[in-house]
């Protein structure tokens, strides 16, 4: 995906509710237009996460997957 | 086969392997194959697999006299959670989610915590969210309701403990991870042809064993096919409990509504007919089947542990079953936990709790001996739909939400 990245937040290996609850902090902590980008192996973040931008009124810009890996970017509103 | 053939093929694989189905999808078809598992003999639970599978183990290592117990593929629970983990598999390879994933040492640490509460929850307060709660609440029994509250006080505290942990005790859920055996890119066919030759091999092979055992047979296939749905909707009666005071977001507790709904509906139209018996004592027996000495005390302290339990290693009883399938190694030691400390509490901590509590604590309490039938399902369908209320009310003002 082609979009400037500001921060990345490792969940690899982390398993529910973790990954959602470290991308709720990560967020708080950054500013309004910055791009984070979440990267995990729980294959119930793939619903999880678009979810949560949804419900908080973030903006999630899509998902990539690559072995097992994936890749959310999501822009702080 | 022409191309058209070809798409319309892919199109039906696509619809079932392609993307997650809905929690309330999962929820009916589970509830509907809980009444089956009762037609063919007894309830869905998920605790006795663990009993029987760790008694197994103990008997193996000559470790306490447990002769009176079951090999795992002759003991109806045993088999059920098996096969459930099994089809879990097979659900996640036809989805191309299988992979070995193991998550820094931390996790792995609170998924045996997490087993080793949830044993302790289940034997102390008789049942888990599947035998005590999804089945209880179907079963009209008392204790059920009670054990629910207990989940909800265990989940809400363990929530509280997570987001404590991340701020204070970070390095618990970060280090080395490692994902293995993850389907390659979108071309990549060994893992539905793999789920689909197991699904197979398993139908035949547990098909034949059991030709002469209809019980076990059913057990085995409903089993197998418990353990693709529950994969492939990701049906989690943990988020239920736990989702409204993290996301506030209704999917889970919806879809656990559904299942609830339906069994009720199913299990009320059972013991009420009789089905199966011939002689009012019979009909009796029935009628109080998955109805557990435990209201209210005991359901309270024990659904309390458990729901602690299930928030750390994050899945309950089954909810480690399909996880495990699906290589989510934390879950692994969530399930070795459970069947190392289940037989444990089961013969050294319950029979002195249950002596030291009082009998007004550890009653059976079936609900139609109150308000009849109709009245009893009432009761529970009014709970549904104060709950279906107030999770609503909560997804839209996000009260109670934590993140």
């Amino acid at each position: 995906m082609d979009v400037n990245v500001d921060k990345t937040l490792d969940c690899q290996g982390l398993s529910c509710p973790m990954p959602i609850l470290k991308l709720a902090k990560e967020i708080k902590g950054m500013d309004s237009g910055q791009v984070l980008e979440l990267l995990g192996t729980d294959p119930g973040s793939k619903a999880d996460v678009p979810g949560w931008c949804e419900k908080t009124g973030n903006e999630f810009l899509g998902m990539e997957e690559d072995g097992g890996v994936y890749k959310f970017f999501v822009r702080k509103s | 086969m022409g191309n058209d053939e070809k798409g319309a093929w892919r199109q039906l694989w696509g619809t079932f392997f392609g993307k997650t189905w809905p929690m309330w999808a999962g929820g009916i078809l589970l509830a509907l194959l809980n009444v089956c598992l009762f037609l063919v003999k007894s309830p869905w639970g998920g605790s006795g697999t663990y009993i029987n599978w760790g008694e197994n183990i103990y008997s193996a290592l000559k470790l306490f006299d447990l002769s009176s117990i079951k090999p795992v593929l002759s003991h109806t629970y045993g088999l059920l959670g098996l096969l459930t983990l099994l089809g879990a598999f097979a659900g996640a390879l036809m989805g191309r989610e299988f992979a070995l994933r193991i998550p820094p040492v931390g996790e792995m640490f609170k998924g045996l915590l997490g087993g080793i509460l949830m044993a302790l929850g289940a034997t102390l307060g008789i049942g888990c969210t599947i035998g005590g709660f999804l089945s209880g609440w179907a079963a009209l029994s008392g204790g059920g309701i009670i054990l629910a509250v207990g989940f909800l006080i265990g989940t809400y505290i363990a929530l509280r403990y997570l987001l404590w942990e991340m701020e204070n005790l970070p390095k618990m859920s970060m280090g080395k991870s490692y994902t293995w055996l993850a389907a390659k890119g979108r071309g990549g066919v060994w893992q539905p042809l793999l789920g689909v030759a197991l699904t197979v091999f398993l139908l035949v092979f547990f098909g034949r064993r059991f030709q002469d055992n209809n019980v076990l047979a059913m057990f085995a296939i409903i089993g197998l096919v418990i353990g693709i749905i529950l994969q492939r909707s990701r049906f989690c009666i943990v988020r239920a409990f736990r989702e409204p005071f993290m996301t506030g977001e209704s999917e889970a507790p919806i879809g656990v509504m559904a299942a609830l709904a339906v069994g009720i509906f199913g299990f009320t139209v059972i013991k009420y007919m009789g089905v199966g018996t011939s002689t009012p004592g019979a009909a009796r027996a029935l009628a109080m089947v998955w109805v557990y000495p435990h209201f209210w005390l005991r359901a309270l302290i024990g659904g309390t542990i458990f729901g602690l339990g299930m928030t750390v290693a994050g899945g309950c009883a089954v909810g480690t079953l399909w996880r495990a399938g699906e290589g989510q190694v934390k879950l692994w030691f969530s399930a070795l936990g459970f069947m190392l400390f289940a037989p444990l509490s089961k013969k050294f901590i319950v029979p002195g709790f249950a002596h030291m509590l009082p009998e007004w604590a550890q009653q059976k309490v079936f609900l139609p001996d109150w308000f009849g039938y109709w009245g009893a399902a009432l009761v529970f369908f009014i709970l549904i739909v104060l709950w279906y209320v107030f999770v609503k009310w909560n997804e839209r003002t996000g009260k109670f939400s934590a993140v």
